[in-house]
């Protein structure tokens, strides 16, 4: 590394701080999804019945940041022999599935479920297709053309 | 290291009649190292229903859709494997 690329360090750091707030900040809203109201639903008030919805929530996200910068050999007095740049990438997904509805009447409080019979169904099928492939690599075995011994 | 954190919280209660309801939550907390992402998974616990009278009832929120899931995947692997085993005791007699 030589000299010059050290001459300027306040200027990166200033750029890659910049930055990192950015992604600091980000994060905390991020961890904000933790929070209890992100489950629970505004309560619904039905005459006598109260109702709260529940989801469940899932999210991730990751990002990097980098900088650098470098100098020249170039003897061009027109262009600068050096500079620096930074940049950064992230990305995230937010998953949410409603799991069960609260309802509380008078009579008083239940817990019904939020049944997904697609999720269900897509299962179902993936285990079938466990239990059909093995049926088939069982068949091939057995059916398979036998070594010839020399 | 990435911090994994697993952590209960409860919500504001909602009064109905006689009855107070706090909501509660679970929460899986991955931070990857550096503060550069991480994963949450929140998702409901229970419900706590207290009445007038001091009685405390939990009532568990069940994901009857998770539940159902992992019931058909692990069958079916289950199944894949003692039929793989069940033909791995055959295979002898049939060469015979």
């Amino acid at each position: 590394m030589s000299d010059e690329m050290k001459a300027n360090p306040e200027e990166e750091t200033g750029l890659g701080e910049a930055g990192l707030e950015v992604f600091r900040d980000t994060v905390e809203e991020f961890l904000a999804a933790a929070d209890v109201r992100v489950v629970y639903g505004e309560p619904i008030q039905h005459d006598d019945t109260l109702i709260i919805p529940a989801a469940e929530v899932l999210c991730g996200m990751g990002f990097g940041l980098g900088s650098g910068s470098g100098t020249s050999t170039d003897k061009d007095a027109e262009k600068p022999n050096r500079g620096s740049g930074s940049g950064g990438g992230g990305g995230g997904r937010i998953l949410s599935r409603a799991v069960a509805v609260v309802v509380a009447s008078p009579e008083g409080v239940r817990v019904e479920p939020v049944i997904d019979l697609t999720k269900i169904a897509l299962a179902g099928l993936t285990a079938m297709g466990f239990m059909v492939g093995m049926m088939f690599r069982m068949n091939s075995h057995r059916h398979g053309i036998p070594r010839i011994e020399e | 290291m990435p911090v994994i954190e697993m952590l209960s919280k409860t919500g504001e209660p909602q009064r109905i009649g006689k009855l107070e309801l706090t909501p509660m939550n679970q929460v899986l907390k991955i931070q990857f190292p550096g503060d550069h992402g991480g994963l949450i998974w929140n998702r409901p616990k229970a419900v706590v229903v207290r009445s007038d009278d001091g009685q405390e009832q939990i009532l568990p929120v069940t994901d009857v859709t998770r539940v159902a899931i992992w019931a058909m995947l692990a069958g079916g692997i289950l199944g894949a494997i003692i039929m793989g085993l069940t033909f791995r005791r055959r295979q002898p007699e049939t060469e015979e």
